[in-house]
């Protein structure tokens, strides 16, 4: 025991460092799942003290097929379905769910729709009801259809002017072929949103919205609750015709290394993006690449902050993550390699330097065991905190479903990253992100930043301005 | 080692007991053995209504020192030993706080209070020029990324200086100015240290899954012989009119998306039947998407593509609240602001509807039992009611008090707050009058309902880790 000065003068007892205690045994959640009359499959999952129950839907409607010209009708149709029901006016609906301290959100993105509905346990049975209504019986009037693509349009200056959105689309954009579907804005163009009208978000339930292709995750404290009869009484009474089966086209993307500034005059950071794709879930490799990129670019004490932050002060925090676009057993699928964060202005060639000189030593020397098992240890132990609240069990759930996996995927994740090794680690990262097959796509003054960007030598740069 | 009081009535089986080191150091504890985490909060009764003249941002820059090391954790090993033990971490500061949190695997928790506990105690003995001089980059390059590079992004910053006079601890926000933050030295961040961070100024709570008696002996332990000391000056008074006294307003011509309206109204302190009235009168009004100014400017006027209410409570100050609404294309803001004073009137004429009352209740119910799910979310509240308050229990009748709040009492705040002379109002004017829609970006423009209130309140260490 050492003493040390405080601030005061006086003194307190240094104490060696604890060792960790006994860990206790914890496990991602194993769903029950079944199937009900009507074709819709139910994951569930009891979690005793989480009073806020998570409900998710899966609707297998993809922005794939979206008709041609029409981009942005998933996400109106989703929006729709909370704006009226055969039981309910769009105002009486939204009342009625706030009533039930419910909230509803709808999410359309590229592998389907999304319907995420959380309310308090006491109110689950009125929630479901609600929630079957909007599904099986949205009314789609006319007005509320106007208003949503009015609301839309609207929305979109908005998005212009925020530079990581600005600089999401843009990725988007350069990586993808033209004719490709996510190539586009996941919420569609002011021109394809002022085309939309009731018929197209008719047509696109019609076609796309039936309980035989759906699957809905609850998850919480269902004591007392009883599901089946709740379930029967609701979602169990939608109805619709037999599972179909959507053709899906890969994703491709061309990385070849390359530079867009996007030009925001005035800006004092220049948000950075850089990005390609790679292994998805159903890759081997995913356990690694998920250790090798948090050793990249996970937290603050990852390769990236520890010199763009903590040693040079030129941003806030920089992050490496893998995103799943869309992952399928055939190999169709890809995720999003991606490296973003926004640094001053005035140091962005510094920066960028910087950052391809982290990428470039990582291809040279590799991760060091004690990275690997400081990752490991962080990605794994984080389980249970992670995992506390029904929501995120029940979107781990239903990214399970979208992405066909099975449901103890994540279970098997944690035993799998244990198991990957520095080697596999520092592979699949520097696979991930090649400091020659990146797309770097940099929002911000361009007059400030386009020369010493140009210097870098990491690609050609293009400058782009407006939309 | 103090007595431990009896526990009070529970609400929704959580209990807590209080404790008092010999050096003053509060400790709140709660046992829930659901899940294998536990989480350690620490309060230090300081924010940016402590910082004087000429050092604004103070409170915050210091926060983010407390990362940089003490006597026996070295550089950013805070960060590295709880990653590393399958923790998450962070430290916020807000007007009238500065809390630093772990949520650790329950096995890990004395690791989590040895580190709280080196810091708290030999901070000073590690801190030096280098980590200054880095993180004040770091704290410029977050208000860069947070407020000054962002479309509205100083709006609460300056709404906030309109509603507290020049002088008042209240003035000025947590993040601060970039002179100030340049001005700050490091004899500033050690005077700062001296005086505020004593174990008799700050509550510690540790709640999740862990053995009381255990748990004491280790915060004894480690805390036990950080001498306390009362070199601490109070806040400058934060008390102020009821109102305003008369509507303050400023036109800003911005390179914004589109036109906007933001108001902040002064409303009663927080800790007062008043200020829960408050939040339902506002909750009412603007919380939701059956919330008054929703339907009558989202719906039925088609004038604002997003209108809301948020609340930031305040002990030591009237509280505020916020009214942020983004215009549709074309809408002028005197047709919005004649709408959304039509609302406030009508309402504090004729009150909620009991239907009304219901829905904003459910709602702040909802969100009360969001904040509880977590054992991190209630060892804040705890610590938030023990600092602010004087007593930790009152965390755990707080929906109760919502509960308890009858539909006269919110017409009377509505009627004696909502009003035009009791406001400051920033109205946006677009730069670029000619803004044809452009193109869509990746995700949809957050509503500012709820959320209103907390976008500039309170600052982070870090950005949340990714994966």
């Amino acid at each position: 025991m050492n003493d040390v000065a405080t601030p005061t003068g006086t003194s307190m007892d240094l104490h060696p460092r604890p060792a960790g205690g006994t860990p206790t045994p914890w496990a991602f959640p194993a769903p029950e799942r079944g199937t009900l009359d009507n074709g819709l499959t139910v994951l569930r999952c009891h979690r005793p003290g989480q009073q806020v129950v998570a409900v998710d839907v899966n609707l297998l409607a993809p922005l794939d097929a979206e008709p041609e010209g029409l981009d942005g009708v998933a996400t109106i149709m989703a929006r729709a379905l909370a704006e009226g029901t055969d039981k309910h006016s769009a105002e009486e609906f939204a009342a009625e769910l706030e009533r039930c301290g419910a909230t509803l959100d709808t999410y359309a993105d590229h592998p389907g729709l999304r319907v995420s509905l959380e309310v308090p346990a006491s109110r689950l049975s009125k929630g479901l009801g609600l929630l079957a209504d909007a599904l099986r019986a949205p009314a789609f009037p006319d007005g509320e259809i106007e208003r949503l693509v009015s609301n839309r349009l609207d929305e979109i200056p908005h998005e212009q002017a925020n530079p990581a959105r600005r600089a999401a689309k843009e990725l988007s954009r350069e990586l993808f072929p033209a004719h490709a579907r996510i190539s586009r804005p996941r919420l569609g163009t002011a021109e394809t949103v002022a085309r939309i009208d009731t018929d197209a978000v008719r047509s696109f339930y019609a076609a796309h919205i039936r309980p035989a292709t759906s699957t809905v995750v609850v998850v919480g404290d269902l004591t007392g609750v009883d599901l089946d009869s709740s379930l029967a009484d609701t979602l169990g009474v939608w109805s619709g015709s037999a599972a179909e089966a959507q053709p899906v086209k890969p994703i491709t993307a061309d990385d070849t290394g390359r530079v867009v500034i996007v030009d925001r005059p005035g800006s004092v950071q220049t948000q950075l993006l850089l990005g390609r794709i790679g292994a998805d879930r159903h890759d081997r490799i995913w356990p690694a690449q998920v250790l090798g990129t948090y050793c990249l670019g996970g937290t603050l004490t990852s390769r990236l902050d520890r010199v763009l932050r903590e040693e040079k002060g030129y941003t806030y925090g920089v992050r490496a993550f893998g995103q799943v676009m869309r992952s399928a057993p055939d190999g169709s699928g890809a995720a999003l390699l991606a490296i973003s964060g926004s640094v001053a202005t005035e140091v962005t060639g510094p920066a960028l330097a910087d950052l391809w000189q982290v990428l470039r030593t990582l291809a040279a020397e590799g991760l060091t065991d004690d990275e690997r098992d400081v990752a490991v240890q962080n990605l794994v132990g984080v389980a249970p905190l992670k995992y506390e609240t029904a929501a995120a069990v029940a979107d781990t759930l239903a990214d399970q479903v979208e992405q066909e996996l099975p449901d103890d995927f994540q279970a098997q994740m944690y035993a799998r990253l244990a198991e990957t090794g520095t080697v596999e680690a520092t592979a699949a990262v520097v696979n991930a992100f090649p400091a020659d097959r990146l797309v770097t796509i940099l929002v911000g003054d361009a007059e400030q930043i386009a020369e010493p960007v140009r210097q870098l030598g990491i690609g050609e740069v293009k400058i782009v301005t407006g939309s | 080692m103090g007595h431990t009081a009896t526990p009070p009535p529970s609400t929704g089986g959580l209990t807590a007991t209080e404790h008092r080191l010999a050096n003053g150091l509060r400790v709140v504890l709660s046992e829930d053995h659901l899940t294998p985490v536990a989480a350690v909060c620490l309060w230090y009764d300081v924010g940016s209504r402590h910082e004087v003249p000429g050092r604004t941002g103070l409170a915050h820059l210091f926060e983010h020192l407390m990362f940089q090391g003490s006597a026996q954790v070295p550089g950013n090993a805070h960060f590295e030993l709880v990653q590393g033990a399958g923790g998450s971490l962070n430290g916020t500061t807000s007007f009238e706080r500065t809390n630093y949190f772990e949520t650790m695997p329950a096995h890990e928790l004395e690791l989590a209070l040895w580190l709280e506990a080196d810091r708290m105690g030999s901070l000073l003995t590690a801190l030096d020029e280098e980590s200054l001089e880095n993180q004040r980059d770091v704290v410029k390059n977050e208000r860069r990324q947070r407020y000054d590079n962002v479309p509205y992004g100083t709006a609460f910053e300056k709404l906030t200086a309109m509603v507290y006079p020049e002088g008042h601890p209240y003035h000025h926000t947590p993040i601060g100015s970039m002179a100030d933050l340049d001005a700050a030295s490091l004899e500033d961040a050690r005077q700062f240290f001296r005086t505020y961070y004593a174990p008799n100024n700050a509550v510690l709570s540790i709640v999740g899954d862990i053995d009381p008696e255990r748990t004491l002996a280790w915060v004894e332990k480690y805390f036990g012989s950080i001498p306390g000391h009362d070199g601490k000056q109070p806040p400058r008074d934060g008390s102020l009119p009821d109102s305003i006294g008369g509507e303050r307003r400023a036109v800003l011509e911005e390179d914004v998306p589109a036109r906007a309206v933001m108001a902040a109204y002064r409303l009663p302190h927080d800790g007062t039947r008043e200020c829960e009235a408050a939040d339902l009168a506002l909750t009412a009004l603007g919380g939701g998407e059956s919330s008054r100014l929703h339907n009558r400017l989202v719906r039925r006027d088609r004038s604002a593509v997003a209108a809301g209410f948020g609340l930031l409570r305040l002990a030591g100050a009237p509280s505020l609240g916020w009214l942020d609404v983004k215009a549709s294309a074309d809408v002028e803001i005197a047709d919005i602001e004649a709408a959304v004073d039509d609302e406030l009137a009508r309402f504090a004429a004729e009150g909620p509807s009991a239907e009304e009352m219901e829905r904003a209740q459910a709602q702040l119910e909802r969100e009360w039992l969001d904040r509880l799910a977590t054992v991190g979310g209630r060892a804040d509240e705890l610590c938030r009611y023990a600092v602010l308050f004087g007593d930790p229990q009152l965390a755990l009748t707080a929906v109760e008090r919502v509960l308890d709040i009858t539909a006269a009492e919110v017409r009377a705040v509505a009627a004696a707050t909502l009003l035009p002379e009791n406001r400051a109002v920033l109205a946006y004017e677009p730069t670029d009058s000619a803004d044809e829609h452009g193109d869509s970006a990746e995700a949809a423009v957050t509503a500012p309902a709820g959320s209103a209130g907390s976008t500039a309140q309170e600052e982070n260490a870090a950005e949340e880790a990714g994966q």
